[in-house]
């Protein structure tokens, strides 16, 4: 009965003074779909579309699992489908269906660019 | 009236909108809520029930974080609170110096004095 | 496809088209294409902010902090008003956060963090390295920061005070760390150029040996 009713209190991101490992001095350069991702982020605030508590908001609406395994970008993109669903701004089936439109143009342009496009 | 021509007038007192001005100013003894928000929290579990001291009043009033989070953006505008809470108070067995501290930024409706 | 802008010293490779592109970047291609569709949003102005974000680095932070240390009144300024005094020198803020710049001293050292987040002066400093927003960092530094300095190589004696600020609402913090000994004849330039974006989160001091790597 605890254990359901900590998942409920405490949030996942709310992590201050639990245990942790010691600090590896990680860095990374972001992909350039991470950097498109947070520039998509700036400007949905800007616009008043989706503001930066929206953002986190729906972050900690993913879950624990879904906080713990997916990386930082990858947190932010799928909730901002979740808040976009949320507002009718979009639909799960027009995201679907442009996904798959999107990943199929790639594999078109892998086949006619086979040493790489660009 | 008439006899105070060097004084300014004071026409009838200003009366401040809720939550226009802040309820605590620096110095002033504070203690964190202790209530368990569903859904959407920015006052750390760490935080709550602790005693701290206001040390800057975070000007202007701004949205209540929590609503905000919701796609609120009208109502709810109250004043921030930048607190300093005594590490080995939120801590039982904290090692370091009896002076550390944490400061943290908690909204109006979260602090009461004492 | 978004344009995007390499203003890194070595190789960036391209995603190749040959691969299999990756779920997650997928799904931004798409969302921003949806959004772009319904003119909710430009394609310009993801691009915009693109090299907005790419304009951002700790340089920014270390003009600041070399300027605050050779001019007594502008510092004055910072301290009272952290966003207006970068304004001054040009830097803007792009979004609704302040500011507020902590000066370390001989009696009191500054460690920032957002356990919640990752909340970071982003105009000023630019993003923020992975270790940063990870749990370790994040965890550990409001519960044993002198700990969590030594990890960096920065041991803090017990008579000076540490300071955790743990950035939850719409205030940034920027360390004002302590100038280094040694510096005394140095020009602006040469005093940013020890700032390191590390020393401007508060996790290790400025020497006179120190280089802005970042």
């Amino acid at each position: 009965m605890t254990a359901t009713e900590n998942l409920v209190k405490r949030l996942p991101n709310d992590i201050g003074g639990l245990s942790a490992e010691p600090i590896e001095r990680i860095e990374h350069e972001l992909e350039p779909w991470e950097k498109r991702c947070h520039a998509l982020a700036d400007v949905l605030d800007f616009r008043k579309i989706v503001n930066t508590e929206e953002k986190r908001c729906g972050v900690e609406a993913l879950g624990s699992e879904m906080v713990g395994k997916l990386s930082y970008y990858e947190r932010w993109i799928v909730a901002f489908a979740n808040i976009l669903f949320r507002k009718q701004l979009l639909s799960p089936e027009e995201l679907a269906r442009k996904m798959g439109e999107v990943e199929a143009r790639w594999v078109q342009q892998s086949v006619e660019e086979p040493n790489g496009g660009d | 009236m008439n006899g105070e021509q060097s004084r300014p007038t004071i026409s009838p007192q200003v009366v401040y909108a809720l939550g226009e001005r802040p309820v605590f100013k620096i110095g002033d003894r504070v203690r964190v809520d202790k209530r368990l928000p569903v859904g959407h929290y920015r006052v750390p579990t760490y935080l709550r029930g602790k005693t701290g001291v206001v040390e800057t009043v975070i000007e202007p009033v701004a949205v209540d974080n929590e609503q905000e989070g919701f796609g609120r953006n009208a109502g709810g505008r109250r004043h921030y609170y930048r607190i300093a809470v005594r590490l080995n108070a939120i801590w039982d067995a904290y090692k370091g110096s009896p002076r550390d501290c944490l400061y943290i930024e908690v909204f109006e409706t979260w602090l009461e004095r004492i | 496809m978004a344009d995007h802008h390499h203003d890194h010293e070595h190789d960036h490779a391209e995603i190749s088209h040959n691969a299999r592109p990756q779920y997650y970047e997928v799904m931004e291609t798409a969302i921003r294409e949806l959004l772009v569709e319904k003119k909710m949003i430009a394609a310009d102005e993801i691009r915009r902010q693109l090299e907005v974000l790419d304009s951002r680095t700790p340089a920014l932070g270390a003009k600041v902090v070399a300027r605050a240390w050779s001019d007594p009144a502008f510092k004055s300024r910072l301290l009272a008003n952290g966003r207006s005094a970068c304004e001054e020198l040009g830097i803007s803020f792009y979004d609704d956060t302040q500011l507020i710049v902590l000066e370390n001293t001989e009696k009191i050292h500054n460690l920032i963090v957002c356990t919640l987040c990752s909340c970071y002066p982003r105009p000023v400093l630019g993003l923020p390295p992975d270790w940063y927003k990870l749990k370790p960092y994040r965890a550990r530094a409001v519960i044993e920061p002198r700990a969590v300095l030594a990890e960096f190589g920065t041991i803090i004696p017990d008579d000076v005070e540490i300071r955790v600020s743990d950035s939850t609402a719409m205030v940034r913090f920027l360390v004002l760390p302590m100038r280094p000994a040694g510096s005394e004849s140095f020009t602006e330039g040469e005093l940013a150029a020890l700032v390191t974006r590390d020393a401007m989160i508060g996790v290790i001091p400025v020497t006179i040996d120190s280089g802005s790597t970042q």
